[in-house]
Parts: C-alpha cells; structure tokens; sequence
C-alpha cells in the first residue's frame, strides 16, 4: 500500500477492492500480509492474473516468488512491487493441492520468475505447468525429495547412479557436426568469483548461449534461519549471505522484517548508527567489487584491484572497531544495535572523517585516473554487456545493475527505513546499461555511501548524551502471532535484498525465505552476454559482481 | 668532448675462447668445441636473468606498483626465493592429460623456450660477448623468435583441452598480425643502417648525431626516430605477450591458455622461454634503437643488461596499469592501425635515406 | 592516449612513493579492536551454570554437562564450529565466559579444536588485555524483558 502522499512519477495508485473486482472469478479469497494486500487466486489463472497485475496495474516488478508447504495444501506467493514506487506492493497467493502440487507458471509474464519457481520446485517441490525448464537450481540433478518439506528424510542418503557420472559432454565431442562448441566455464574458473558454473556455447571466440549452473555453495540458510530463534539465533547467519564485507546491510534485511513482523520499534539513535554501519558496509562492499572487477578485465598484476582492496581495509578497521569483527558483524539486533559507538567516541568520529573526508576522495581520483579515464579501459567497457531497461525490469534486477540501466530505483529513497530519508544525498542512475556504466554507477555511489556516513558522523557527534539508547526493550521470547505474513526489503550492495518471513506462532519461524539481489542479477547475464565475446562475458559476469554465498544460500 | 664509447669488440666470443683455450690446433672440431662453450655461456647467462627476473624481480616489481612488499622472508631481501621456487617448480608432478598429442604436446614447451634463446646468438652484448654475427643477423634473430608461435600453437593444440586451443589460436592470431609491423619497422632501421648484421647496426649508432654542449649524443635510432622506437615498443609488447596485450594467456578469460594443462618441468620450459622472450624483446630494441651495449663508463655488457631490464621494467608498469584489450580490437589496432603506421614509417624512412643518399 | 599515460603516472607515482600497506604479521601483531571477538575464555569460579550460553548458541557449540545437583562438571566448547558471534558472553549474567582477542589457536584435526574446562580457562589474553572492560558500559544493556511477564528461558 503506498504510504507516501504523492505517488512518485511513473507509479500507479493501487485499490485493492478494485483489483479483486478486475480480477473476477479468478479470485477465491483475500488475506491481508503485513506488508501488502494479498488475494488468493486459483492456480490455474497465473498468467491471466499477473497479466493484468503488471499490465494494468503498473506491477512491473516481481520482487520474489515464495513457496510454502501447508498441511493440507502447497502455496506460492508471488511479491509484487513496482519500481517506480516500490511501496505499492501486492501478493498474489495461489494455493494448489497437496496431492498433485500443480500450479501454471509465470515465467510467461515476468522473466524472473523463471529462476524463482526452479528454486521453488526444488526445494518445495510444487511443479509449474508450461515452465520453459523446470529443473533442479540449486540442488543437483540427481536429488531426491525435496528439502523444504515436513515429509523430506534428511537422513537418507542420496545415491547417486553411475550413469549420472558419466562424461556429460561426450554427445559434444563425439561426431558433432555443429559449428559451436560448449565451453565449461567453471565451477573452479578464475573469474567466476567463486563456485560458478557456467555453459558456454561458443561459436568461434563469440558466445552464442551461455546458461549459468548455480547451487555449489548452497548451505541451507533458509534451513537454518527457519530452525534458529527470533531473539538471538539468527541474527549471526544474515552475515554470511553476502560475506563480501555488506553483513551489516544483511542483517538490517532480517532486523526490518522481523521487527515489522514483531512490531518492534527502533529508538532513533539506533537507526542512526546502523544507517552509518550499512553505508560503510556498503563502501566495503563496493571496493570490493571493484576491485574483483578490475582483475577480470586488466589482469592479475594490476595496481588498481590492490589499491581496492586497501580503501576497503581501512573500512573494514573502522568497522571492525564498531562491531568487533571484521566481516561477520553480528552487530545488529532486534530493536536496535549490540554496541554503542566506542570509547573514546571523538577518536572514532576522527577515524571515519579522516577517511571520508580525506583518503576517500584521493583515492577516487585514483580511481578515475587509473578505471575511467583510460582509454583501453573505455574500449573494453563501453557498448559492451549491454542491459536494456525493459530487459533488466523483466529479470528483476537491482541495485547498481539496474540503476546502471536507467531504472530509477532505490530503496533508501523509495521504501525509507533508517533515517536515509532525513539525510541529504542522491540515487546514481545511468542509461548507458553495459559494463562501463555499472561500473560508473558502483565507483559513484561509494562517494554517495560516503557523504550519508559523514552526516551521520554529524549527527551522532551532537546526539546529547541522555539520549542515547541503543536498545529498545525488547521480550527476550518473541513469538508473533501466528499467520503473519511479512516480505520486507532493504536496498543491499547488490540490490533489493527482501526477507520473508511467516509466523507460526512457536518463537523460530515457520518459513524464511531469502530474495537475494544476486541470483535475480546473475539471470540477467544471458541478455548481456549473448553475441559477444568470451573477454565481454567475462567483464559483464564481474560487473553483475555476484557473490555466490548470496546466490546459492 | 666526446662522449666515450666502449669501442666494439669485433673479435666473436668463440674465436676468443679457441685463444684462451689453446684450440687452434684442433681446426673445426677446436672452432665447434669454442661455439659451444660460448653457447653455454651466453645460455647460462639468459638462465639466471630469467630466474632472477621470474621469481624474485617480477614480484618485487609488482609489490612496488601496488604498495605491498612482496618476498622477503627467504634470504636477504627474499633472494633464497629464486631456489625454493626452482625446487618447488621442479619437482612437482608433471600430469600428462588424457588424449594429449604426445609428441606434440612435449615438443611445444622445448619450442618455446629454445626459440627464444636461440635469438641471442647473434645479439652483440658488449664485452666481447657475441656468438655469431652472420651477415643476416637480423633476419635471423626475427625468424627464430616467431618460431614460438609454432610452439604456442603446438601446445594449445595438442593438450586437448577448449581452452588451450583458445589461447593457441589467440597466440597465432597475435603474431602474425604483429610480427608483421615488427618486422618493418625494423627494416627501417636496416634502411638507416644499410646492413643486416648486428654488429654493424650497433656500429652505426655509436656515431655521434650531434653535439650538446659539448656532449655528442650518439646516433641511436630511437632518437633518430622516435616514431619508429615508440611503434617497435608496441609491437614488442605484443610480440611478447604482454598487457595491454596478453590474451593468449589471459588468465581470467581462458586461464592461461596454451599452457593450461602443463605443469612441473614443461611448464617451467613455458614461464622460462616467456621471460627469455621478454628479453630478447628487449635485446632486440636495445640493438635496434638503443645502441646496443654502447653506453658511458660501464662496460658495454652491463649497459646491456640496464638496457633489456628497463624493457622488461617497462613491460611489468604497463601490466600495472593498463587493461587487457580484446581479441578483436587486438587484432584491429595490429591489422589497421600499426601496420599502416609501420608501412608510412617505412616510406619515409627510405625516402629519407634516398633524399641523403643522392 | 592522455588517459593511459595517466594510469601509468599513477602506479608510477605509488612505485616511488613506496609506501607500503601490508601487515607483516607474525613479526608485528596486529592491533586489534577491544571489541574484537576471538577464543573464548571461560572462568569456573563465575559460572553458575545457568546453561543460558549452550541455550542460545545458534550451532550448539557449547556443550555443558552438570551432575544431579546441577552442580558443573563439564564445559566443552567447539572453537572450529563457532561462529564468533558473541551471544554467549551477552547472554551470560556473571560474565563468566568472554570472548578474548586471541586470534591464535590452531589444531592439526578438528579435534584439537574441541576445548574442554581446563583448556578454556587457560586461554591467554592477548596482549594481556582484558577486553571486559571495553565491553562494560553496554553489558546487558541490550537485554530487555519486554512488557510481558519475565521468561528465563
């Protein structure tokens, strides 16, 4: 439901009465989540129903689709928000049978939902009709059963068949006739940035398809998160989606849904400080790609990726000195943040103005000196890896890939939490879409994170003394009530990072469900990708800057 | 004032140990005896710069441009790096793939390697230190060297594996179209010089252009033709593989190409004719543009060597700084763009020299 | 051309300059945070085995074993499954386990890495700094009751 008084340019005031008169006999009940109105539809009506969500209600985005399993029946939830105004939010819910979990698929309508329901298939096991490629994402092929569920044996080994061992690309060298050949490109791949696999059809140096095979670094977080206590126990897991140094953005993710699932409030001097850690988590997280960025497309000798690395360093201390660690915060909770500023707090304030008011800047002209004003770079990085805008909305990217594509979305500005709405300080876009932009677009929002770090230094330096809490009071047993349904988001490193949330009335949540920016930026890297060569792959996949710890989960 | 100029050994390095041996007596066996001592020599020689340049230098190189320190826990200033690296290298298993073409694919590294040193038998060191100097020494020196594309493309060939072929064909694809500017603009220099010999070329370089207060700057064809030593300097890094164009090897496209699939000795064969190649690249400017080993006070043959490790310097700050370019725009900056500019330096290098001539 | 001659002056410019930002560790310890979270230490005098800690763990790490009295008799404590999250020192009433500084452990197996009682009390202090007292001012601070009625867990 929009909160803001005049709807942003672009976004489309949503009544939900008036959407369940459109949508007719489709509809079979109403259930109101804590985020958005929700209508039940039949499963059979996906298409029709998304159709005339997107179409004529301005949903352009597919913020997550999210499986459930019930007693008595299968549920998939499908998060609508629009980019314009992604306060407008809708679910659509469609139930199906227990028995014969069918549902139609909404690959047809959103691109994105094509990865989504693959995952939801695979780890919940409701099978969508007319899916373009339903199979396992995450999990290997060869699994049996289907994790997520009450009746799943997790004892039970999994045996895998000989055959499943067997060379899988004899087809591809024996007898082919064809002009391509497939390329495995991973999962030990120098510039994969991890444990990526991707199959690449190459025809000649040129790329004809590429198909990214994810799942090496699954760790059941969702398990785990669904299995840990509201108060205490997950809170150090959020930390490990996206380890490049942006955990404390992760666990704000968590913190604002469980606290709105919760209604817990936050004291305003809390916010003010976790407003300052994400944005200095983000900066690390920034160099970081940058610098990985950088390899992929200059070399292993470069300077540039190491001088990333030291800006991101001296953030890390300054974090460190925050939160005690370096890259696994666990820094917030529930109700505000685990520590106040450090004593001496003038010597702190001293560290972070050094650095944003003196390293900072020095070490962005670096930057341009040696990324943007070089002219080969330039040759490499313009016009290549091209994102269109409408491509970019279909596959629900985020973040800096979408903004580098000229969507003007970010959640710090569009769906405020923290106090980024009092500060002063601008969304980066760019309409450009290849790789050079995005890479503009990372460089020039590190100056941005910087600025909002500055004023919250500003503000937490005149915070009177008496007033500083840290901590709302918070009962050390949360137990929400049962059925309350949250999908919130904050604006991650990489883009729209959502958390779903159900209570089931017991104080571990009855299902977590994780919306990493990843996993929906790197389904876009076919669109970039395809036609070029094997050197613009390379840089399009490093300008997604995925981390897998955050696809895989 | 003239500026002094270690005078040229023109007696060869055989000839010289056949003297201090006492070989004249044996004739061709004495004289063939001498030529491969004086091999040996100058091979050893090549040997140690590229193991000191391999493990040690190249890292401190880089540590500088990167504000790290690099080796320094094994010796005084990490020297002892250099042998526990020989150790680690070889003595690690060497994994022969299955379905490698065998002759082939152990062929491809000895290729690399001896072409590159091969180079060196007719490059004039200073110091007496020259093998052979052959009437066409310079197209001697050209011709061995683009032998390793053979090995390149041998080894990315025969290993079996996409990406070596990938990196094979890059190799090929980058000689030639650079070897090519290469080499004409080295015949520009041969114009100048009116001879293909080593020695001669360095020779006439040592004679003085024009006087500075009171300082004769010699002849040196990269100040005589700057043009000409700035395109050879590109084409150089090319040649050797090195960034802005080192896409055959590209680790982070098709990890490291042709040598993807070798490892103890035969890839330790690959990283030697590499860095062996780097200096012969530099062997080759310092002949063709830099005078050589002529240079004051030192001995020519340390003039030598600051002249090849400023080339190999060069091309460590270039990988420092500048990104990899893609194969296709590799192939359209050799094809379109050097190659042109090599012919125009050409033409008027010879219509010069006409012009003068008549 | 301009743009490529910059990025050579730059790297140029660090190479003489020769500043340098490595840590050269095991001959200069680093300085580490007073909040930083290490090895744990555990004091049996404090301990009034409440058993909050092996409650909370997110990964079960701590294992404690107590006698029909509920008097201790084991403390056992994973360091290899730990995550370093802290929550055992928040939770603890007496202070009777904290997370040191001390970053330096290491076990030839996984084993090695299973401290019992006697290990964990022996731990050493890094720096011989006793990090509690960075830690004071926010002791407990976080740990409400809420308005409902008081759960001991």
């Amino acid at each position: 439901m929009s909160t803001l008084e005049h709807a942003p340019e672009g976004a489309v005031e949503v009544d939900p009465d008036e959407v369940v008169d459109r949508l007719g006999d489709r509809v079979i009940g109403r259930d109101e989540h804590v985020n958005a109105p929700a209508v039940i539809i039949r499963p059979d009506e996906v298409v029709d129903t998304l159709t005339v969500m997107r179409d004529e209600f301005g949903f352009d985005l597919l913020s997550c689709v999210t499986a459930e399993q019930f007693p008595d029946r299968y549920e998939s939830i499908y998060h609508l928000k629009q980019y314009a105004d992604p306060t407008t939010e809708f679910s659509i819910v469609v139930p199906t049978d227990r028995d014969h979990p069918q549902s139609q698929s909404a690959a047809s309508v959103y691109e994105t939902a094509n990865w989504h329901e693959r995952e939801a298939y695979d780890l919940i096991g409701i099978e969508y009709q007319d899916h373009p490629d339903l199979k396992r994402i995450l999990l290997p092929d060869t699994w049996t059963g289907h994790p997520l569920t009450d009746d799943y044996n997790q004892d039970k080994p999994q045996v895998v068949a000989y055959e499943a061992h067997e060379n899988p690309l004899l087809d591809h060298t024996e007898g082919a006739e064809s002009d391509t050949i497939l390329l495995n490109m991973g999962p030990h791949h120098p510039a994969t940035h991890g444990v990526l696999h991707l199959k690449v059809t190459l025809d000649g140096e040129q790329v004809a398809d590429v198909e990214p095979d994810i799942g090496y670094l699954h760790r059941c977080e969702e398990q785990m998160c669904q299995q840990g206590t509201y108060r205490h126990q997950i809170m150090p897991y959020p930390d490990r989606w996206d380890y490049a140094s942006a955990g404390l953005i992760n666990e704000w993710a968590y913190a604002r849904a469980a606290e709105d699932l919760a209604e817990i409030e936050v004291p305003e001097y809390a916010q003010v400080i976790r407003t300052m850690g994400a944005e200095l988590s983000r900066m690390a997280a920034h160099f970081l790609a940058l610098g990985t960025f950088v390899l992929d497309v200059y070399g292993e000798f470069n300077a540039l990726s190491m001088y990333a690395i030291r800006d991101r360093e001296k953030v890390q201390k300054i974090l460190e000195d925050l939160t005690g660690q370096r890259l696994m915060f666990n820094y917030l909770r529930l109700g505000g943040v685990a520590w106040d500023i450090p004593e001496p707090r003038e010597e702190f304030f001293e560290n972070v103005k050094k650095f944003t008011d003196e390293e900072l800047p020095a070490s962005m002209d670096e930057v341009h000196d040696l990324l943007t004003d070089n002219e080969i770079f330039q040759l490499r990085c313009v016009g290549t890896g091209v994102l269109e805008r409408e491509v970019a909305k279909q596959y629900g990217a985020g973040g800096p890939v979408a903004r580098a594509s000229g969507i003007d979305t970010d959640l710090r500005r569009d769906d405020p939490y923290g106090i980024y709405d009092q500060l002063d300080w601008e969304v980066i876009t760019d309409d450009a879409g290849d790789v050079y932009s995005r890479v503009l677009v990372r460089v020039r929002e590190v100056e941005q994170s910087a600025k909002i770090v500055r004023q919250c230094v500003d503000l937490l330096e005149d915070w009177p003394e008496d007033e500083r809490e840290i901590q709302s009071n918070v009962p050390r047993t949360l137990k929400p009530d049962p059925d309350r349904r949250v999908y919130r988001a904050v604006e991650g490193a990489k883009g729209e990072l959502g958390i779903y949330i159900r209570a089931d009335g017991t104080d571990k949540p009855g299902r977590f469900k994780i919306r990493s920016p990843c996993f929906c930026n790197l389904s876009t890297l076919p669109e970039m990708a395809e036609g070029e060569f094997i050197p613009d792959l390379i840089a399009s996949l490093g300008s997604i800057d995925i981390i897998l710890g955050e696809v895989d989960r | 004032m003239g500026l002094p100029v270690t005078p040229l050994e023109t007696v060869l390095l055989p000839e010289r140990i056949v003297d201090a041996l006492g070989l004249e007596g044996y004739g061709v066996l004495g004289e063939f005896v001498a030529g491969l001592l004086a091999a040996f020599l100058v091979a050893n020689i090549m040997l140690i710069m590229t193991a000191v340049a391999g493990p040690w230098a190249k890292r401190k190189i880089r540590a500088r441009f990167t504000d790290a320190i690099a080796v320094n826990r094994v010796g005084p200033f990490g020297l002892l790096i250099i042998v526990a690296d020989a150790v680690r290298l070889l003595s690690k298993e060497i994994i022969i793939p299955e379905g490698v073409d065998r002759p082939a694919w152990e062929l491809a590294p000895i290729i690399v390697a001896l072409s590159a040193l091969l180079g060196f038998a007719v490059i004039p060191m200073g110091s007496g230190i020259h093998v052979a100097d052959p009437e066409v020494g310079a197209v001697f020196v050209f011709a061995v060297a683009s032998l390793s594309s053979v090995g390149l493309v041998m080894g990315g060939y025969a290993s079996n594996n996409k990406y070596s072929m990938l990196g094979g064909l890059r190799a090929v694809a980058q000689n030639i179209a650079y070897e090519i500017p290469l080499i004409l603009i080295a015949v520009s220099v041969v114009v100048f010089a009116g001879t293909l010999r080593m020695s001669e070329i360095v020779a006439v370089q040592a004679e003085p252009l024009i006087l500075v207060a009171g300082i004769a700057i010699p002849s040196w064809f990269a100040i005589v033709n700057p043009f000409a030593f700035f395109l050879f300097l590109i084409a150089n890094l090319a040649e050797v593989g090195r960034n802005p164009f080192d896409t055959p090897e590209a680790p982070n496209e098709i990890i490291a190409g042709y040598q993807t699939e070798y490892s103890g000795v035969y890839f330790v064969l690959f990283y030697l004719g590499e860095f062996i190649h780097i200096f012969l690249g530099g062997a080759i400017i310092a002949t063709f543009f830099l005078g050589g080993p002529a240079g004051p006070v030192l001995p020519g043959f340390v003039w030598f060597l600051i002249k090849i490790w400023a080339i190999f310097l060069l091309t460590q700050w270039a990988r420092s700084a500048v990104p990899r370019v893609r194969i296709d725009q590799l192939l359209d900056i050799g094809w379109k763009g050097l190659l042109v500019l090599s012919f125009l330096n050409l033409i008027l290098t010879a219509l010069i020299v006409g012009v003068i001539a008549a | 051309m301009i743009g490529v001659l910059k990025s050579l002056a730059t790297t140029m410019e660090h190479a003489l300059k020769g500043e340098t930002f490595t840590v050269e560790y095991p001959d200069v310890p680093p300085e580490v945070s007073p909040r930083f979270r290490g090895v744990h230490k555990f004091s049996q005098e404090r301990c009034i085995w409440c058993r909050q800690c092996e409650n909370v763990c997110p990964n079960d790490t701590i294992q404690i074993v107590t006698n029909e009295q509920r008097q201790g008799e084991q403390y056992n404590l994973h360091v290899g499954q730990c995550v370093y999250c802290r929550l055992c020192e928040e939770v603890c009433p007496v202070d009777a386990i904290i997370l040191t500084q001390n970053f330096e452990f290491t076990g030839d197996t996984k084993d090695d890495l299973v401290y019992n009682m006697e290990q964990l009390k022996s731990v050493p202090w890094y720096n011989e700094l006793d990090p509690l007292e960075a830690r004071e001012p926010d002791r407990g601070s976080w740990v409400g009751e809420g308005e409902d009625e008081v759960d001991y867990q």
